[in-house]
């Protein structure tokens, strides 16, 4: 057996002499290098992955994008003070939020010329899973008439546009960036050409972007039975995941479902008015999307106050206090909020706490400590 | 020394096939094919579903209206009237239906079947033990029917939301779901003594078809929503409106399950 399988094998290795070797060039930094990036994950995360086919993510893609992301001239401003990044608001250590203890401690985050954003942020964060929509309302989707409307792509440009946010426009932001020498060879390696164009920036920004996953909280080691919960984090774990309990892996999946969000539209019951032009029904015209939104991914949601999308939560208790009893019925709420009639689940103090225990164990320090989403190691 | 080897090796090789040649049958009868497909339509009292809509009453005399419904479908057997059964090979075993999700409600099963005239269709209301383990279905829209492994682990077998008028004259959310049931202590609360697999078999009611050569017989399957809240068992959303975690509602449910399905046109 032993002499067998050694035979197959000198087989094999004798066949592979044969096979013409291709040259690959490593380490002259001027040369098209499209060696594949490879997002790494637990077995049970999603195995589709939602990258066009003509923008796959390769290292020096997501590099370049990453130095991008964090470059302040990517706003197309030259004076220091009117500079904007990404990163400005997108912040590695709130899990790609901007939180409440930075720049913006109401955690509402102000464009360039002091206008507040329509709604508070989303993380740029496990992306490459999310399939139906982009932003808060799902605007940004491949089924929008407008072309330039449909893809991460497009939100990148977007952001530079916004009046709420850069403020500017693509071709400031190329010329901004196509002055800096140094960025040519980066585009070299990545896109196989020098010619800068805001096109290739906002697909290299997006790989960097579906490049940040987050795959490894206390949950996550859980689910690959490294640790285990404790006694109070496994009781919110059982609340979060029964419809006798909390019931909120409905709309936030659990162990099926490790995103812990659908990414569906939902009204999830806070309001019986709704005049928000920018909710879900301001996208798809269905009377059931008045005051729907995007279910964001619980994930790291101890890092990124304020909750939901107009930030009228601060604290993860208030969160779980309104679904415990501050639900307000109104014909458009979700059925899945199907506790709607008693105004939320009734939790017990030791229920909330142990609700929240769970909520906690969802937040993965290697997203917000893993040097390769943090900033480059230098600016060209 | 290399190419002794390469030609050792070569010789074995054609000796391999050569030998199992010979153990081919000799006659080789020629079996022709066509194809099979489903329609996967929703009635409420004989009318296509309106979804979102106040507009149904059920045999309880409840005001319902239906939001979405979404389901998995699995082991389709075809009974041919010879007496041998048909089913179709791994990866048109299981298939997903949302009323959210037009194109699920079409399906055009690969598989080639043998021409000829059958008498039935039935098919499994859910996933059986074997199929409903958890993380078989890693991407959406299937994995979002996951059913938490502390009730047992797998998938819904169905999702079906709606609202209805309450006693109290409020519009409340139903949730009828079906899935592996548990039993419960009597005295410990959530604790689970065991679980009931509670998937069960469809036989559709005058199903008889044919399939021709080369050509695609297309089978429309109804689900005739008000069932599930009126035959054998009358359903009061105001009595139960959430199944989960109630294995004596899910047991109702299932037995009113068996009557829901009908057949459409045949083409
Ligand atoms: C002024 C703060 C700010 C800046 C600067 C900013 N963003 Fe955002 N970003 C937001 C806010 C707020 C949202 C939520 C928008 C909404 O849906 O209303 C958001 C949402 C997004 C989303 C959608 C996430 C999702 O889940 O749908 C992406 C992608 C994104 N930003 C990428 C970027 C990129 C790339 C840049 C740099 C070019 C950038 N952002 C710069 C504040 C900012
Ligand atoms: C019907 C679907 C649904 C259910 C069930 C549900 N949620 Fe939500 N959840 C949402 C939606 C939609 C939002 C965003 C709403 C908005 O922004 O206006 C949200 C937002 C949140 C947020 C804020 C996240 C952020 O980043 O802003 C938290 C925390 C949260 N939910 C926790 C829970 C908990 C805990 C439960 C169970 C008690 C639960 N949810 C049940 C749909 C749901």
């Amino acid at each position: 057996m032993v002499a067998g399988v050694a035979a197959v094998f000198f087989l094999l290795t004798a066949c592979t002499k044969e096979v013409p070797v291709t040259v690959v060039y490593i380490g002259d930094s001027t040369q098209f290098n499209p060696k594949p990036y490879t997002i790494v994950s637990p077995w049970f995360f999603p195995t589709q992955m939602n990258i066009p086919a003509d923008n796959p993510l390769t290292v020096d893609g997501v590099f370049l994008g990453r130095t991008l992301f964090y470059d302040l001239r990517f706003s197309g401003y030259q004076s220091a003070d009117s500079q904007m990044c990404c990163a400005t608001c997108h912040v590695q250590e709130n899990a790609f939020e901007c939180g409440m203890n930075g720049a913006f401690p109401n955690g509402h985050p102000v464009g360039i010329t002091g206008i507040a954003t329509p709604n508070v942020m989303l993380p740029v964060v496990n992306l490459v899973w999310q399939n139906d929509g982009y932003l808060w309302n799902g605007l940004i989707h491949p089924d929008n008439p407008q072309a330039n409307r449909r893809s991460l792509e497009d939100v990148v440009s977007m952001a530079v546009y916004a009046h709420h946010e850069m403020q500017s426009d693509t071709n400031k932001a190329r010329n901004a960036i196509a002055v800096i020498s140094g960025y040519k060879p980066l585009f070299k390696r990545a896109f196989n050409t020098e010619t800068i164009t805001f096109h290739l920036m906002a697909k290299a920004v997006s790989q960097f972007i579906r490049s940040i996953v987050s795959v490894n909280s206390k949950f996550d080691q859980y689910l690959l039975h490294q640790i285990s919960l404790t006694t109070s984090e496994g009781n919110g774990f059982v609340l979060f995941v029964t419809e006798q309990g909390a019931d909120c892996f409905h709309c936030h999946g659990g162990d099926g479902n490790p995103l812990l969000t659908t990414y569906q539209f939902y009204n999830n019951a806070k309001d019986s008015v709704f005049n928000d032009s920018n909710d879900r029904y301001g996208v798809t015209g269905d009377p059931m999307d008045h005051g729907a939104y995007l279910v964001p991914s619980l994930r790291n949601c101890e890092l990124t106050p304020p909750y939901m999308h107009d930030g009228r939560y601060t604290t993860l208790d208030e969160v779980i206090n309104f679904y415990s009893e501050g639900l307000v019925n109104s014909p458009y709420v979700s059925p899945l909020m199907h506790k709607i009639a008693n105004g939320g689940a009734h939790l017990t103090p030791q229920q909330k706490a142990d609700l929240k225990a769970f909520l906690l164990t969802l937040t993965d320090y290697d997203l917000t400590s893993n040097p390769a989403y943090g900033p480059p190691p230098s600016f060209p | 020394m290399k190419n002794f080897r390469f030609l050792l090796i070569a010789f074995l090789l054609l000796v391999f096939f050569f030998s199992c040649k010979r153990e081919d049958p000799i006659v080789d009868i020629p079996i022709k094919y066509g194809n099979i497909g489903f329609q996967f339509t929703h009635n409420v009292d004989g009318q296509a579903l309106v979804v979102d809509t106040l507009i149904y009453t059920n045999a309880a005399g409840n005001n319902y209206m239906v939001n979405e419904v979404q389901y998995f479908v699995s082991d389709i057997v075809l009974q041919n009237s010879n007496g041998t059964f048909f089913s179709f090979g791994t990866g048109s075993d299981v298939h997903y239906v949302d009323s959210d999700l037009p194109s699920t409600s079409t399906w055009s099963v690969p598989d080639n079947i043998p021409v000829g005239s059958y008498t039935s269709i039935a098919f499994t209301f859910g996933l059986n033990e074997v199929r409903n383990l958890s993380n078989v279905f890693l991407n959406p829209p299937e994995s979002n029917m996951f059913w938490p492994e502390f009730l047992g682990g797998g998938y819904h077998y169905m999702k079906l939301n709606g609202k209805w008028v309450d006693t109290a004259s409020n519009l409340s959310a139903f949730n009828f779901h079906l899935g592996i049931g548990q039993t419960y202590d009597a005295v410990v609360v959530d604790s689970i003594t065991g679980f009931v697999q509670n998937y069960f078999t469809v036989t559709l009611p005058n199903s008889a078809f044919t399939v021709r050569e080369d050509k695609t017989t297309t089978v429309e399957i109804i689900m005739n929503m008000e069932k599930w809240f009126n035959t054998p068992n009358v359903w009061d959303f105001n009595e139960c409106s959430a199944t989960m975690q109630n294995q004596t509602a899910m047991q109702r449910a299932i037995e009113n399950g068996g009557t829901v399905f009908s057949v459409g046109p045949i083409q």
